[in-house]
């Protein structure tokens, strides 16, 4: 692990998984989590390959649900439910990132919201499996994980394993390609690559990763609310993935946590915590385009770059 | 049968516009063969024709014995074509190494799509990177953002990233354009470097350029062919001087 992230990183996923359950209940810490693994996930599109989808909260969901109605439904151990949703949210990605990939930009954007749309309302409408609009409750957490701190180690071990797996991805020859046709689509088709192609395994991987943080989800709470799929969650995503900052790998995760205590603590005390969800993103946006990680990462460059100047100095005068 | 580049009669017409019309020339193995005329002469119209960015209205481009117009871009450097862009094309946010990468993993591994090793576990991409780095004078700056590089440098790496996996065809189009006096010379210096190890189209504004360098030259006027031949004879050809020199000097 300690070759695949680098040591500030490293250090942010312990502190993370090591103090979020002090600071928030285990419950909510475990959210952060899951939360954390879908906006990794939809990072793989948004800053690894450049495709904003705004379509997230429809694989959160199909995860969340699927794994909800195998349980509830059919009697499922959450050890089979989840992977079983993981791969549905992969071949659900799949099929509609055959649609979407075809077209980039705004015309994405706008596809992957629809598709977000019309699965939101069979969600909505097909109340004797989701529920509708009560969500989808009584999804039980098996017995060895059922008290909040067994499940919040279980949580970690999926954080981690997700991580380092969608690590190993981006790391990967197809992840420097998908950072290739980012950055010049027309000159990685040029080279021989399949832009297309490319883009759909993103999309499958985005898809799948962001359906497993759905599938913990449900067992978060014990319920799958309506809201998860909504199209204003895929905006959520999207929001604590910018505000983490895209140009980083670990980035989404302080955003996941950051959109997590804002909804948790700012929420007590006032109503409208989402305006300065919406304030907080305009700052980022105008001033802060990397987010919360690249602005750590100019800190920390200013202070070495500052110490390095100061040893240079002395190495000077000593001459 | 030929095994360099022909193009035969290749037209493209956009509604009544008749950008290039009833284009052929042949290019054998090994050779430089230039396509020059001034602007809006179709020449880059002819390019992207030749490149698989547009579909010729009629007519057909062959490499090696294959019907190559009609592919998709993406499908040429299977058939050992690489390209450069008239605007450098490089991949601004990978370092200088890794925009190299992109190109020579393509030649090594093909279109397998791999994702259970590191990027940069493979000893010969590595290898062929630094050959190819090596070749432009890049080397020093391997790991360098590509952004970082002045721009003529920024030139030198887009061609790194079409010669690295050792073409057979190599299509430049406009490789000056640009630039200043001395990177344009860095430039048409390592072109006449690659000569004869490659066949090489070249698709340039300034013919001084490309009159030292070229072994054929093919003279593009308001979308068809004015003339053919050697640098000599496209010098002596009036036809030309009054088209193109006579209108520059």
């Amino acid at each position: 692990m300690q070759k695949l992230f680098s040591l500030p990183s490293l250090i942010v996923i312990v502190l993370l998984i090591v103090a979020l359950p002090f600071v928030q209940r285990p419950v909510v810490a475990a959210e952060v989590l899951t939360l954390g693994i879908a906006a990794v996930a939809t990072n793989l599109l948004l800053g690894y390959t450049g495709m904003l989808s705004f379509g997230q909260a429809l694989f959160f969901g199909v995860g969340a649900y699927c794994a909800g109605i195998l349980t509830t439904k059919f009697g499922f151990s959450a050890f089979l439910a989840i992977p079983a949703a993981m791969l549905f949210s992969a071949v659900a990605a799949f099929l509609i990132g055959l649609v979407c990939v075809r077209r980039s930009g705004l015309y994405f954007i706008m596809i992957t919201f629809a598709f977000n749309q019309m699965v939101f309302f069979i969600a909505y409408s097909w109340t004797t499996m989701t529920g509708g609009e009560d969500g989808l409750p009584g999804v039980r957490r098996p017995s060895i994980i059922d008290d909040q701190w067994s499940f919040y180690i279980f949580t970690v071990l999926v954080f981690v394993s997700a991580l380092c797996v969608m690590k190993l991805f981006v790391n990967s020859p197809t992840g420097r390609i998908l950072q290739a046709i980012r950055d010049n689509p027309d000159r990685a088709a040029a080279t021989g690559h399949d832009v297309g192609r490319y883009k759909l395994i993103a999309f499958v991987m985005a898809g799948m990763f962001t359906g497993l943080a759905g599938a913990i989800f449900a067992f978060v709470f014990g319920i799958v609310p309506i809201d998860k799929i909504d199209w204003r969650f895929s905006g959520d995503i999207v929001f604590m993935t910018l505000l983490g900052g895209s140009g980083s790998f670990i980035g989404p995760v302080i955003g996941a946590a950051f959109y997590t205590w804002l909804q948790e603590t700012v929420s007590q005390y006032w109503d409208r915590w989402p305006m300065i969800l919406g304030i907080v993103f305009a700052l980022v946006v105008l001033f802060f385009r990397t987010g919360i990680a690249g602005m750590a990462e100019l800190v920390a460059g200013k202070l070495t770059h500052r110490r390095g100047a100061a040893k240079a100095k002395q190495m000077e005068a000593g001459s | 049968m030929s095994t360099g580049l022909e193009c035969i009669s290749v037209s493209k017409h956009f509604g009544a516009v008749k950008a290039v019309n009833d284009v052929s020339f042949q290019v054998p193995p090994g050779a430089l063969h230039t396509v020059i005329g001034p602007n809006g002469a179709g020449k880059t119209t002819l390019f992207n024709c030749i490149t698989s960015e547009l579909k010729p209205t009629s007519g057909e481009v062959r490499f090696a014995g294959h019907v190559i117009s009609g592919c998709r871009p993406h499908e040429l450097p299977a058939f050992g074509i690489a390209r450069s862009f008239q605007r450098t094309s490089i991949f601004s946010n990978l370092t200088v190494a890794q925009n190299v990468w992109v190109s020579a993993f393509r030649a090594f591994a093909g279109t397998r799509v791999e994702v259970l090793r590191p990027a940069d576990a493979h000893p010969e991409v590595t290898e062929t990177i630094y050959q190819t780095l090596e070749e432009v004078g890049l080397a020093r700056y391997a790991d360098a953002p590509a952004t970082e590089l002045a721009h003529g440098d920024q030139r030198l790496l887009d061609f790194a990233i079409a010669l690295a996996p050792k073409p057979k065809l190599l299509l430049l189009d406009e490789p000056t354009a640009g630039l200043s006096r001395s990177d344009t010379q860095r430039v048409m210096h390592l072109i006449e470097g690659l000569k004869s190890r490659y066949t090489i189209v070249l698709i340039e504004h300034k013919m001084d350029v490309v009159m030292k360098i070229s072994d054929r030259i093919t003279v593009m006027y308001f979308g068809e062919v004015l003339a053919e031949g050697t640098p000599e004879e496209i010098r002596a050809n009036p036809r030309v001087r009054e088209a193109y020199l006579g209108r520059r000097a």
